[in-house]
């Protein structure tokens, strides 16, 4: 009862204090390994964006935004997991990687934040997830 | 605006965003599916005004459990706003007397006027949106420009300093804008091109959506206080 009250007072009473601080930024980058051994190497921002927009698509969008609002879900998770380690968001973020890849292996990834430091944007690792099966090895 | 209507564009449109918004859901994960499946036929129910104290109930309940499934809003500020016309326009169909079925609905438009006033407030503190560097770092670092390309606004400091003091501007003076009919119509209109813009810009689609929603309660609120 008091964690649903938690969730719903929010909203009943909101805050209303949109981008008031623009925050250190997450990503979320992944490395996939054929091997539970093996190192992972290659770093690859999961669900990057699109270079261009034409406007017609983002007339679409407009009613069809799926995967964009899935990457704000993600990125809210994110926020979580750095903040507070939670084993929710973790596994959330598990979820959507696993889901979209289609091979056998093993995945890991890694909270990056980007933020201003004088003129510079820096980036820096800020979590690294264990390592985890998907496919067939994460039916064995 | 008369109460009944204004509660009735309120339940159309809020079903609307809801359908948008549960059939995305529905090209998501199985457990999603069977989550949001449910909450589109509610929201097909409530457009069409199928008894709509019960639906409206129905839908409460149901975000609620939307809230344990994602520990929280899925979609943060559009969802909250979504749950508070719901619960807003369940507790004007269930409140015993008129007086409290207009308080729940005038708590709606208060908060729509909120909205916009307490976000045009935190701006205007913070010395990084008064120079403009906010809005360069929304664009430059942040992870809601909708595409690469839009990153090269950031290399536009002009163009983002009158953009951010025309923010600014807009959300602290919209509470004006309920003296009259006039102002208030021509400032909800500039209020949705605004969602608009964010939502092309930073993909913020639900927000339009749902914002939009909201709108007739303040139309009825200005018209009940005015007239009064």
């Amino acid at each position: 009862m008091i964690q649903t009250l938690k969730l719903i007072l929010p909203a009943l009473v909101p805050s209303w204090r949109f981008f008031d601080v623009i925050a250190p930024s997450p990503r979320i980058e992944i490395a996939v390994m054929r091997s539970e051994g093996s190192a992972p190497e290659d770093w690859r921002e999961f669900c990057p964006r699109p270079l261009t927009l034409t406007l017609i698509q983002m007339l679409k969008r407009m009613i069809w935004n799926t995967r964009w609002n899935e990457s704000l879900f993600l990125m809210s998770c994110a926020e979580r997991l750095a903040k507070d380690d939670e084993a929710f968001a973790r596994q959330e973020i598990f979820n959507r990687i696993k889901r979209k890849l289609n091979s056998d292996g093993f995945v890991q990834f890694r909270l990056t934040f980007h933020a201003r430091e004088g003129r510079q944007i820096i980036k820096h690792i800020a979590y690294l997830s264990p390592l985890e099966p998907f496919g067939r090895e994460a039916a064995l | 605006m008369s109460f009944d209507l204004a509660l009735r564009l309120t339940e159309i449109l809020l079903a609307l965003a809801f359908i948008q918004q549960s059939a995305e859901h529905l090209a998501g994960a199985k457990d999603e599916r069977i989550l949001f499946l449910p909450r589109l036929v509610l929201s097909g129910l409530l457009l069409i005004g199928f008894y709509t104290p019960i639906i409206c109930a129905l839908l409460a309940l149901h975000a609620v459990l939307m809230l344990h499934r994602f520990q929280g809003p899925y979609n943060g500020g559009s969802d909250r706003m979504g749950l508070l016309i719901l619960f807003c326009v369940t507790l004007a169909h269930v409140l015993p007397t008129e007086r409290w079925q207009e308080l729940a609905l005038g708590y709606l438009a208060l908060q729509l006027l909120l909205s916009y006033f307490i976000s045009g407030y935190v701006k205007i503190i913070n010395p990084e949106w008064r120079n403009g560097r906010a809005l360069n770092d929304v664009f430059s670092f942040s992870a809601y420009p909708a595409s690469e390309a839009l990153r090269g606004l950031a290399n536009r400091p002009r163009i983002l300093y009158a953009a951010s003091w025309a923010v600014i501007g807009f959300e602290l003076v919209f509470p004006l804008s309920f003296l009259t009919e006039g102002t208030l119509l021509a400032a909800l209109f500039i209020a949705a091109l605004f969602h608009l813009a964010n939502a092309f810009l930073f993909g913020l689609n639900r927000f339009f959506w749902v914002w939009l929603a909201s709108y007739p309660s303040i139309l009825w609120l200005q018209d009940r206080l005015i007239s009064f």
